[in-house]
């Protein structure tokens, strides 16, 4: 409630646009969009998981350190996979079960940050009846550097 | 005493911290993830079968796992001025409310290469019946002394 007041919580909406498993193109890029990323939607996410790092919350000590400044924890491409894709993107189909991710890490997002994410599907396959996609991601700040890249795999409703 | 990549050795465990699941703790996570998959919401379409599998009722985000295990690493990795590189997970088995959830690393190898210091570690989140949940191995950076401020740019 506290961001993105115009963030569709409803991901019932506009599931007849979405791409099935038929559809996605291993390859093809997903549409993005460019998210800011605030101070807010950082601690609301620290607080789904427990974070309480004074890096996350508290400026003088932030300043103090390495980092210069308050930052995000690594795992905010939580948010971001979903802050930065339209409602009509794949990963939002209900059902969608995740099976796996794997992330690498460059530099740390930071509050004020505008987000960029380039996405695709890089594979799929059927294994055990079950219908996979591969997706292929990267997120950058306004500045052009990598924050972080990682792949997943979902398994798509049938 | 503060980790250091000298005094670390293969076997060394990482304790994390244990984690409550509930309605609102699902619901939190939600707001905190945008992710409002009915998976996480719905009673009634969790009636509904996936495949071969009925869950039975809501479950807790398999990234809700992805953060706890990064909440771990970091808070070990901060106070040595290191820093988490790489995650993987693979989920194992659904957490529903009610669970109680918590993270484990234990430090599988120690590398350098010719610019740093890596700590390869496994990890795994238990429930409170000890199964597995969710498992996955990281790469802590241990830099070496001066580069940490420009990396951390």
């Amino acid at each position: 409630m506290t961001q993105a007041p115009a963030f569709e919580t409803d991901f019932w909406k506009d599931a007849n646009l979405r791409k099935v498993w038929d559809d996605i193109v291993p390859g093809e890029p997903r549409k993005t969009i460019p998210y800011k990323l605030t101070l807010e939607a950082i601690q609301l996410y620290c607080r789904s998981v427990g974070e309480d790092h004074p890096l996350y919350f508290d400026e003088t000590y932030a300043k103090k350190t390495p980092y210069g400044g308050l930052i995000a924890p690594p795992s905010i491409h939580i948010l971001l996979m979903f802050a930065c894709t339209p409602t009509d993107d794949w990963m939002r189909t209900p059902g969608t079960i995740n099976a796996g991710q794997s992330w690498s890490y460059n530099k740390p997002a930071r509050p004020g940050d505008t987000i960029t994410l380039q996405a695709r599907a890089l594979d799929k396959f059927i294994k055990r009846e079950r219908l996979f996609v591969v997706h292929d991601n990267v997120f950058f700040n306004q500045h052009g550097d990598v924050i972080c890249s990682g792949r997943g795999q979902t398994i798509r409703p049938a | 005493m503060s980790t250091s990549f000298e005094n670390l050795t293969v076997g060394d465990m990482i304790d994390g911290p244990k984690f409550d699941v509930s309605r609102e703790s699902i619901r939190l996570f939600c707001d905190g993830s945008l992710d409002y998959n009915p998976l996480h919401l719905d009673d009634d379409y969790m009636k509904n079968s996936f495949g071969k599998t009925n869950f039975g009722g809501i479950i807790m985000h398999g990234m809700n796992n992805f953060g706890l295990i990064t909440r771990m690493l970091t808070d070990w990795a901060y106070p040595a001025g290191a820093i988490q590189r790489r995650l993987e997970t693979r989920w194992l088995k659904p957490v529903k409310p009610g669970d109680t959830i918590q993270p484990l690393g234990v430090v599988k190898s120690k590398q350098s290469t010719q610019k740093s210091n890596w700590v390869l570690i496994d990890v795994l989140v238990r429930n409170q019946r000890g199964e597995h949940v969710a498992a996955g191995e990281a790469m802590v950076e241990f830099p070496t002394s001066g580069s940490i401020a420009a990396r951390a740019g």
